[in-house]
Parts: structure tokens; sequence; C-alpha cells
């Protein structure tokens, strides 16, 4: 039977029509399935990433913040009223801000530090302190002879902020003043940085720096405190090693960030050997009697007193 | 009811259902296009009585393949003429002709189309067996050489040319040595797709004048970390090694089983008597435990001991930086100036001295029982033949290390028959059936 025009077939195209592999409906099908597939990927690699980084990172977490202010005390040569002010003061501060205070005792490492001077204790206080607080990240060593002046500034804020610190880092100076040849690393940023310590007129300044839990400061540390630098009868002991360290491994200046003096090692008026703009400043974070125990005739309970009744005062005021 | 075939698809109006056109109420077909119906009973007795006559409606006379084309597939045929060539051979005596119909010969080589494609087969397996013979090796060298192979990511740091003959005059016997060495490695290097790094251990100034001259090893360890950034293990080797088992790769030897083979508590064999692990209650715990992390993938460093304490004859660093900081503090000129005179072996006395003092090493250093990868031959370690380091025949160690033959023993004798014991170690089937032939007839018949 022959028809003039052929009949209508419903949705069905017509057959001498080209028919196309890809029907509009099975295309829309296929890119729905694509789209599915790639975001099923995505968050599985995404969770993968995750865990990764939790599973491989020995560190602390991100995000906590966790600064531990390590003190070193020598009970045998101090009066205690004289110690419970340094405490107090750094207690009040940690308080404040959520840190954690260790307060360390000299005479517990006599015997590992032999016959070498006893300043060097502060090298296994550091990893002391490392080793109970293992998920805190920032380890901030503090002589004992230094009071926190302004407690509302928190350490972040003042230094450990990654801008903050960026801006803060001297590039491409001599690590040991004033004419070393060795110069910290210009390129560095702030993620690359372990250890944050100033520089006084002379010498890099181990009463007062910054360092971060990790691979890096079980390292540094050690090698610190290695037995052959302790009997090498350095003038400065530990200061004259560190400098020594710095100025000779480029995997420790590579970590190394020197912030200017007054930013967490402000020197008192008393104190000699501050470095240009290092002396203390009303408004500064922290004040230290440098030297005051070294020298015969100076007294740091004497000149901690007034800096005392200050801070004192201004915690009535709030 | 019952359908004497399964319904087809009609074309327009899709599948047709039995039971849609039951209660139709139509007794003929209204288009003779379409089959009929066959739910109808008369219908269907009709279209039964078609089958029977044998002339399905849908079926045409010579419609299938050999039907159709059946007299041209014959003319194609090669002609098979019997009794032409060899009669005797196919006429059997009771007269029932061998391979009558088809013979043989058309199954074989008789018909062109299939003899043609019957030769390529063969010359296809015959290149295929001669490419397995001559470039099999190659190809799997190849693919171990490239990034999927993994070949890549070792390297072997050769010395060589130790002194360059400034303190002593380098005489055959060194230069046979040192040949031979470089070429054993080579050849390994080659067959597994490393990189092998051949340094020469030339006196220099800059060293010797300081008396730190084991401060190379150091320097050179670090240079090529750098000319290889994708590698991962590196390997340090003696001159006076001697690779005796070429068919161990490093991956199944030691890294693909480094839980099973290697120990991290070296209270498990500790000739230097170093107290482990450290007491000292300002260590974190990981460097107060035995065996560090006990995690395989924290060993920067794998070495073996010997009876003297830590060798540096063979062993392996990984790129780290763990290693940065090791080899940046190997090397330390204050611990140096203090100890030159003690530390007779140099780097090595150096790295066991930091082993000792910095706790922060022994938490990513490993050993392995010396035979792994550092053999002993006989009189290397004292008089006795202890199996713990030295090379036992039969036991097949993976290196031997003619360590100290420089000092009274002949170094290329030793490696010579090193080489020639590694040779008949790995001789191929032939050369073994070759010398069991040889064996039987000298048995047999005397020499």
């Amino acid at each position: 039977m022959q028809f003039a025009v052929p009949p209508r077939k419903g949705p069905s195209p017509p057959p001498y029509a080209r028919a196309s592999l890809l029907t509009f409906h099975r295309r829309k099908q296929l890119k729905a399935t694509a789209i599915l597939t790639l975001a099923l990927l995505a968050v599985f690699f995404l969770l993968s990433q995750l865990f990764r980084n939790r599973a491989g990172n020995s560190a602390a977490p991100i995000g906590t913040s966790g600064v531990v202010i390590v003190t070193l005390l020598d009970r045998a040569s101090y009066s205690d009223s004289y110690l419970q002010k340094i405490i107090k003061n750094r207690e009040d501060y940690a308080e404040r801000h959520g840190y954690t205070n260790f307060f360390a005792n000299l005479s517990d490492y006599d015997s590992y530090i032999g016959n070498s001077p006893r300043s060097w204790g502060i090298v296994p206080a550091v990893r002391h302190a490392m080793a109970s607080h293992p998920s805190a990240t920032y380890f901030f060593h503090l002589d004992a002879h230094a009071l926190f002046m302004n407690p509302n500034e928190s350490l972040e804020a003042r230094l450990l902020n990654k801008h903050r610190l960026e801006s803060l880092m001297r590039r491409d100076v001599p690590v040991v003043p004033p004419d070393s040849i060795i110069k910290t690393f210009s390129h560095l940023r702030s993620e690359d940085i372990d250890l944050i310590a100033t520089n006084d007129a002379e010498d890099l300044a181990t009463g007062s720096f910054v360092i971060r839990q990790g691979d890096f400061a079980r390292f540094f540390l050690d090698t610190w405190f290695d037995p052959l630098y302790r009997s090498y009868n350095f003038a400065k002991a530990e200061t004259h090693s560190l400098e020594h360290i710095v100025q000779w491994h480029p995997t420790v200046l590579a970590r190394l960030a020197l912030v200017p003096q007054r930013v967490i090692n402000s020197y008192s008026k008393d104190s000699t050997h501050a470095a240009v703009d290092g002396t203390y400043k009303d408004g500064d974070l922290i004040i230290r009697f440098f030297e005051c125990d070294t020298d015969p005739k100076r007294s740091c309970e004497k000149e901690m007193g007034p800096y005392y009744s200050l801070w004192a005062k201004k915690l009535k005021i709030e | 009811m019952s359908l004497p075939r399964s319904p087809s698809p009609r074309p327009g109006s899709g599948w047709l259902s039995p039971s849609s056109t039951l209660g139709s109420g139509r007794s003929t077909p209204f288009n003779s296009f379409y089959p009929p119906a066959l739910s109808d009973p008369w219908l269907a007795a009709k279209a039964k009585s078609d089958e029977v006559r044998g002339y399905p409606s849908f079926s045409t006379p010579n419609k299938g393949f050999f039907s159709r084309s059946k007299r041209r597939i014959i003319a194609t045929l090669p002609g098979f003429r019997m009794r032409s060539t060899s009669p005797k051979i196919y006429a059997e005596k009771d007269g029932v002709i061998y391979g009558s119909g088809r013979g043989w010969r058309s199954l074989w080589l008789g018909r062109t189309t299939l003899r043609r494609r019957r030769s390529r087969f063969f010359l296809a397996m015959l290149l295929l067996a001669l490419g397995y013979l001559f470039f099999w090796t190659f190809f799997v060298e190849a693919f171990r050489r490239s990034i999927f192979g993994g070949g890549r990511k070792f390297v072997i740091i050769l010395q060589s040319n130790t002194e360059g003959g400034v303190m002593e005059w380098k005489g055959a016997r060194e230069w046979a040595t040192e040949r031979n060495s470089i070429l054993n490695k080579k050849e390994y290097a080659k067959r597994w797709g490393y990189n092998l790094e051949i340094v020469n251990m030339l006196a220099k100034k800059r060293y010797s004048h300081e008396w730190r001259e084991g401060w190379e090893k150091v320097d050179i360890l670090r240079e090529t970390m750098r000319k290889y950034p994708n590698a991962e293990w590196f390997w340090w080797l003696d001159l006076t090694t001697y690779i005796m088992e070429p068919s161990y790769s490093l991956q199944g030897h030691l890294f693909d089983r480094l839980e099973e083979v290697v120990y991290r508590d070296i209270n498990e064999y500790n000739p230097l008597n170093i107290t482990h692990p450290p007491i000292q209650p300002y260590f974190d715990e990981i460097s107060r435990s035995a065996n560090g992390d006990d995690d395989p993938s924290s060993i920067q460093v794998l070495l073996s001991q010997d009876c003297g304490g830590f060798n540096l004859g063979s062993f392996f660093v990984h790129r780290s930086l763990f290693t940065e900081r090791l080899l940046d503090t190997w090397w330390d000129p204050i611990m140096y100036e203090q100890k030159h005179m003690e530390w007779e072996h140099k780097e090595q006395d150096a790295f066991e001295y930091l082993y000792t003092n910095q706790p922060w090493v022994r938490s990513s250093v490993a050993f392995v029982p010396q035979r792994y990868i550092n053999s002993f031959p006989p009189g290397a370690c004292g008089d006795s033949l202890d199996p713990k380091f030295h090379y036992t025949e039969g036991g097949r160690d993976f290196v031997v290390n003619m360590a100290g033959c420089d000092f009274g023993r002949d170094c290329w004798n030793e490696m010579y028959q090193y080489r020639e014991y590694s040779k008949w170690l790995n001789r191929t089937r032939w050369q073994r059936l070759r010398s069991w032939y040889l064996d039987m007839y000298r048995a047999l018949f005397g020499d």
C-alpha cells in the first residue's frame, strides 16, 4: 500500500533522518553520571588527603595554639620570694592567653651537664618541656630574670602570627653581630621557620627564643647539647655553641628567623650589650635583667623590684 | 493459549502481545502487510499448514551463505590429483585409497589461503621467539629504568680511584681491581635500571691539608643527591666490594621487606656497647624507646655492623630532611678538632659518635645483619670464620666487601676469586648442563 506521506510515528525520529548516536535523553543521562562520578572522586580524594595528613603528622594538629613558656629556675641560689614573683607574673600571663607554664629545676639537670657550666641547663629544660607537652606547638624559653610587662598582648599578636612574623624577620643580616660573614637567608618565609631568636649587641640571645615542636627541634637541641661542644671551653658556653651551630650548619640557619631585639627580649637599662633600640621602653612585652645573675655588682632582686610593682599596679587598675 | 513460536516484534507497532488482539473482534486481517494474528485459531491453523508445506513465507531458497557460494568455493579449491606424484604411498593394498576425498595435503598446504595464513603465523612466531631471545632483556631493562619500573629510585655510588695514586703508586693489580669492581656494578645497575655514580676519590688538598679526607664522602653524598633529584635511596659502595648475586634486586632483597630484615634496637648486636635506649628523662618517648617509632618508613639510614662496630663500606641513605641534617652535622669542625686524633676511621667513627651522643640520630637509623649487604671474606674480622660476618659458600650472599684487603692481603687476588665464584654460581642453564655432562664424562672415563 502506498501513502503520499509516510504516517507520523510518535516521538521516534523519521526513518530517513540520520539517526544520531546519542539521543538527547541519553546524553543528559551520561552528563549526569559523569558529573556524579567526578564529584564522588573529588570527595574521595579530599577525604584521603585529610586522613593522610592526620595519620602522618606526629606534631601538634593545626589550630591548637599551644604555647608553652619554659622557665629554668635555680632554686638553690635565689630566695623563694623572688622566684615566687617570677612564677606569679608568668602564671598570670599564661592564664590570660591560655598558655602553659613549664617550670624546670636546674638541679634536675646537673648530672647530665657534668663539668660544663650550669647555664647549659636550658637545653635539656626545653627538651624536657617538649617531652612533657607533646601536643603543644611553640616553646618559648624565657630566662628566669625577666618579667612580662604587657600582660594583655598575646605572643601570637606580638610575634607568632604568620604575617607578623613575616614582617618582623630580619633578612640578610649577620647572624652574629656585628660582622659575621654568615647572614640570615633572605628568601625564607614564615612557614620555614622553626626557631625564632634575637640578637643583642654581641651575641645571639639564648635567654629568650621560641622553638617549634618537631623533628627540627629534636635535631637542633640534641646537637646543641653535644658533649663535645660542652667540653670545648667556649667563653660563653651555650651561647657561643649556638652561634657556632648557626654559622656552620646551614640546615639550622635555614630554619632560623632573627627578629628585632625588643620584640621578645628588651633589656633593662642597667643591662649592658643591648642592641641598637634594644633597651626596654614602656609598652614592650618583656623586660629582661640581662646578666644580673653573672655580674657581681648587680642584684637581680633589687633590679626587678620596681618593675614588678609597676606590673602589679597595672593588674590592679584593670 | 499456546503459540507455535514465540511472538515476534512487528515493524511500527512494537511488541504484539497475544491478549491485546484477543478481544478485538476482528476475524480477518485488515492489513495484508502484517502477518495474521496468531491468536486466531483459524489463522493459526493456516500458518501451521504453511509451515508444513515447506515454503515458509519468510525464507527464500538459496539464502544461506554456503548454499549461495558453494560453487564459488569449490571452484577456488585447488585441484587434488591422486597418484600423480607418489602413488605407492597413498594407495593401500586393500584398495581403500588413503586420503580419499580430502587428503592430508588439503588440510596442510594444499590451500593457498590457508597456506598463506599459516606461514604468516609461523613467521610471527619465529619473530617473537627471536625477539624474546635477543630483545627481551633489553625491554625488561628499559622498563626497569623507566618511571614505572622504579629503578630510577636507586643510585649506586661507587668509590673509585682511592687516593688517585698520589700516596702510593698504582700498579697493574690495582687497576685490575678497579676495572673489575666498576664493571661489576655497571652490569648490576644496567640489569636493574639503577643509576650508577662512579666517584673519583682523588686525594685533594682541600681535604688532606686538614686531615679530613672522610669529609669527602659526605660532600659526595650531597652532590649526588643534587645530581639525581628523583632518586630516593643512595647506596654507597667501597671500591673493594663485589656484587655476588646480580639477580637480587634492591627492592626484593631489602626495601620491600624492611620490616622483616632490619633491627633498630642496637642491643640485638652491640659490639660498641652503646647504651641503648637513652634513659635521660628529658627526652621524648620516641627518643627513649629502643625501637624508635618502629615504622619502616622512618628509616633514613640503613647500615650494617661488623665485629668492630659500624661499617660504612656499604650502606644506604634515604633522601630526607633527616639525611640533610645528618650530613650537615656529620662533620663539625669543633668535634673534629677535638677528636681527629682518636677517630682512626674518620667518617665512620664520627658517625658512631653522633649515634651515641645525639638521640635524634638513633630514631632514624636501622641496622641490617651484615651478610645482607656487606659480607666479609675470611680474615677481615679476626681469624675466626664467624658466619655472622663472613661470606660462606652456598650462602648466596648479596655483596662481599673485601674490607682491609690493602692491609696485608691481596685485593686483586680476592676479587678475582670472588668474581670467578660468582660467575660459577650464576652460570646459565646451558653452562650447568655442560658442566654436568663433563663431570659425568670424567666420572665415567677419567680424564
